[in-house]
């Protein structure tokens, strides 16, 4: 029988170990050696450099600015509900300090008005020019505004949904989009279960509250915390252990909206009613 | 090497393919793309930089209007800032100068924003039907042309 045959057929088992001094059974070795070899280098180079981040751990580890270091921030918010007063100065604040086109929201207000037998919610322009008077057809038993916004989660579904790697999060807990990137395709708005995120109808990419990143770099407040005149919305830094809106999250009652959803929001609520969704 | 034709001809489409492939990455791909995650890092620094800060908060107003700072910082609007009733900062000063004039709004409007009786607002918060008050006071005409300015000080409002 001629020796060659099987490797020639080559039709899978070998009876017998392969004779190492076969030239075209080294040959085939060599080929199957190189192909691994080659489509493992192929897999690698198509799954991106592993040394980008391995490598240099540390490069503009501190953050993008000069002066910035985001390893000594993770930003939170908190909004005591019982103290809104509906007046709008934040939406009015986020809209001049963005440049928020007219008709579309970074942050808003909503008034709830709940009583046994049925609610109202209403939520004119956002609550930019304040809210009218109004009645309703039930007897109110009670009445409050919610300030909504961006909840920076965790976990967030906007920034997984997005295809072409415009969404992220940064080291201290913002969640931005990079217009550059963005193709506008709304993936994320429809995603965001809270509503917070909408197509720019000038720049067409997909825009969000930034909690103000280009203030809170420079160790200013966001502009809705800014002009807040009754204390509603505060902000705050987790890593620093004395700071109110830590000390806040720690020690008091807060809650979350749409906690099931597990999106782990940071943006903490006080004194919540359960109508809140 | 004959009959190993074949063979070379594979690994031949295979670089094209590779070489394809990593030239098609370096011209797609970011520069800072995958630094610190699947983003672009460069644009954390474009954020920063994306415009200056609009609002410059009540030491920067109280750097010119140092009498009227300590007036509102007395009164019963301290918690209030400058802004939160002017508007931003620089619609009055630019590169820090100032470059027009601040508008002010007169109108019963600003106030009845955060002072006017209406469902949702805390019940301790201070605040007055207005047609109410406005009689109370003895004031005649609709509630449109008054200016509580007239009696009020915006900077330290309680008589």
């Amino acid at each position: 029988m001629d020796p060659r045959a099987p490797s020639v057929n080559a039709s899978g088992s070998t009876p017998g170990a392969p004779s190492s001094d076969d030239p075209s059974e080294l040959a085939r070795r060599r080929f199957l050696v190189n192909v691994l070899r080659l489509s493992g280098g192929a897999l690698v180079m198509l799954a991106g450099v592993p040394g980008a981040e391995g490598s240099e751990p540390h490069a503009a580890g501190k953050g993008a600015g000069e002066g910035y270091d985001w390893n000594e921030h993770r930003y939170a918010y908190l909004i005591d509900t019982q103290r809104c007063i509906g007046c709008g100065s934040c939406v009015r604040a986020c809209a001049a300090e963005n440049e928020v086109p007219d008709g579309f929201f970074r942050t808003w207000i909503e008034r709830y008005v709940v009583g046994m037998e049925d609610s109202h919610v209403d939520s004119p322009n956002g609550g930019k020019d304040g809210f009218p008077p109004i009645q309703v057809g039930f007897v109110a038993t009670k009445h409050f505004f919610v300030p909504k916004m961006c909840n920076h989660c965790k976990e967030t579904p906007c920034i997984q949904v997005c295809p072409v790697g415009a969404s992220y999060r940064t080291r201290d807990g913002v969640v931005m989009v990079d217009g550059e990137r963005c193709i506008g395709c709304a993936y994320c708005v429809q995603a965001c279960p809270y509503g917070s995120r909408f197509i720019n109808p000038v720049s067409h990419t997909a825009e969000k509250c930034t909690w103000c990143y280009h203030r809170i770099t420079k160790g200013l407040k966001p502009a809705c915390v800014e002009v807040c005149p009754t204390g509603t919305r505060q902000f705050g830094n987790m890593k620093r252990e004395d700071d109110p809106v830590r000390q806040a999250i720690e020690h008091d009652r807060v809650a979350i909206l749409q906690g099931h959803l597990l999106t782990e929001p940071q943006c903490f609520y006080l004194n919540l009613d359960r109508e809140v969704r | 090497m004959e009959h190993a034709r074949h063979v070379f001809r594979a690994l031949l489409v295979l670089v094209v393919i590779m070489v394809a492939i990593s030239l098609g990455r370096g011209f797609l791909i970011p520069r800072s793309f995958g630094v610190h995650g699947p983003y672009r890092f460069d644009n954390v620094a474009e954020q920063m930089a994306v415009r200056p800060p609009q609002h410059g908060g009540v030491a920067s107003c109280a750097e010119c209007h140092a009498a009227k700072a300590e007036k509102r910082a007395a009164g019963s609007h301290k918690t209030v800032s400058c802004e939160t009733c002017h508007g931003v900062l620089t619609l009055h000063v630019t590169a820090g100068k100032r470059s027009a004039e601040m508008p002010i709004d007169r109108s019963f409007t600003l106030c009845a924003r955060c002072h006017r009786k209406i469902l949702g607002r805390p019940e301790r918060f201070p605040q007055v039907v207005l047609e109410q008050h406005l009689h109370d006071q003895g004031a005649s005409g609709p509630v449109q042309g008054q200016v509580c300015l007239d009696c009020h000080d915006a900077h330290s409002p309680k008589l």
